[in-house]
């Protein structure tokens, strides 16, 4: 509805406020969306090649605030990883056993498939379990910082535990 | 296979565990089958009507029949897990991704252009999953068979 508003008022069909504010008393017509807005800004800083301020290279970094860019970071890593998996599948000639012989005729040592395994494993459980928390707050539970930090280490723990027994299968 | 299933349906008046066994998973029925092939001997009030198995080898025939039927079931999970997780994987992956263009690319250009290479990607990640399902040896035995070297 405050999109139509906004559309009616950028093509100056818009009658009088008093008469928008008898029916709508706080809505405000506005010139833009906040996407144009938003790009605007973006336009125009580049354009005029502003630096941006630090940010993450002055902030202290905190254990949330690590935490989060890691869930991000594990998700685009994992997406890659089954992506790059689907278009192998798709382009090379072979089938999967075949491969799996190729890696297992290397005789790689047994601690370095333990750590491949291990390797593999973490971001898995990693995402897994700070989704899960992410899915708690989606509830609206466990905002308080104490609870954060807590749920947040808990992630971590649950994380290194499930990779080591995941590697030691 | 529909008189194994009389017979459960009776038998959990005579031996009531069987009725446990019934309340689990349709997988289970193969099992509680195999069980009451050894149970159906001393009831034959009821099983003398409906399951006439008297010699050993119409016994361990019905036996290897009921496993069998199990493993069918049992695959028939393993590959609707197998394209579930395929699809779960790939529409997860694209609206994650979907989230991060939205926070670094900017202008409607790059947006566009951005969401329809991650669209296409998606696409292509699916097909080549369902094909590597169909084709190849499925995605839950690919990780079990990883896991094992």
């Amino acid at each position: 509805m405050a999109l139509l508003l906004r559309t009616v008022a950028r093509q100056g069909l818009c009658l009088s406020r008093s008469q928008f504010g008898v029916l709508y008393r706080h809505v405000v017509p506005m010139g833009t969306t906040a996407n144009e807005e938003m790009n605007k800004f973006w336009a125009k800083n580049t354009r005029l090649n502003r630096p941006v301020s630090p940010h993450i290279s002055i902030y202290k970094w905190s254990i949330p605030m690590m935490m989060s860019i890691s869930h991000r970071g594990t998700g685009v890593a994992l997406s890659s990883g089954i992506s790059a998996f689907a278009l192998a599948a798709l382009v090379l000639p072979e089938s999967y056993p075949y491969y799996l012989d190729l890696i297992h005729s290397m005789t790689f040592g047994p601690q370095f498939l333990a750590f491949s395994k291990f390797a593999l494993a973490f971001p898995v459980a990693y995402h897994t379990f700070n989704g899960i928390r992410h899915l708690a707050w989606d509830l609206g539970k466990g905002f308080k910082i104490p609870e954060v930090y807590r749920s947040g280490y808990i992630v971590v723990a649950l994380t290194v535990l499930t990779s080591i027994g995941l590697a030691a299968m | 296979m529909l008189t194994q299933i009389y017979v459960m349906f009776f038998m959990q008046y005579f031996i009531p565990s069987t009725a446990v066994l019934l309340c689990n998973t349709h997988l289970s029925r193969g099992l509680v089958a195999y069980q009451k092939n050894r149970d159906v001997e001393p009831f034959r009030l009821t099983a003398g009507r409906i399951h006439a198995a008297s010699s050993h080898s119409t016994v361990s025939s019905s036996r290897a029949a009921s496993m069998h039927w199990t493993g069918e079931r049992v695959l028939s999970i393993v590959l609707l897990m197998d394209y579930s997780i395929a699809a779960a994987l790939t529409l997860h992956g694209h609206w994650g991704i979907g989230q991060v263009l939205t926070d670094y690319v900017y202008g409607d250009v790059k947006v566009k252009l951005a969401k329809a290479g991650v669209l296409l990607l998606s696409t292509t990640t699916f097909f080549g999953l369902c094909y590597f399902n169909y084709h190849d040896v499925g995605l839950c035995k690919a990780v079990a068979m990883l896991w094992q070297i």
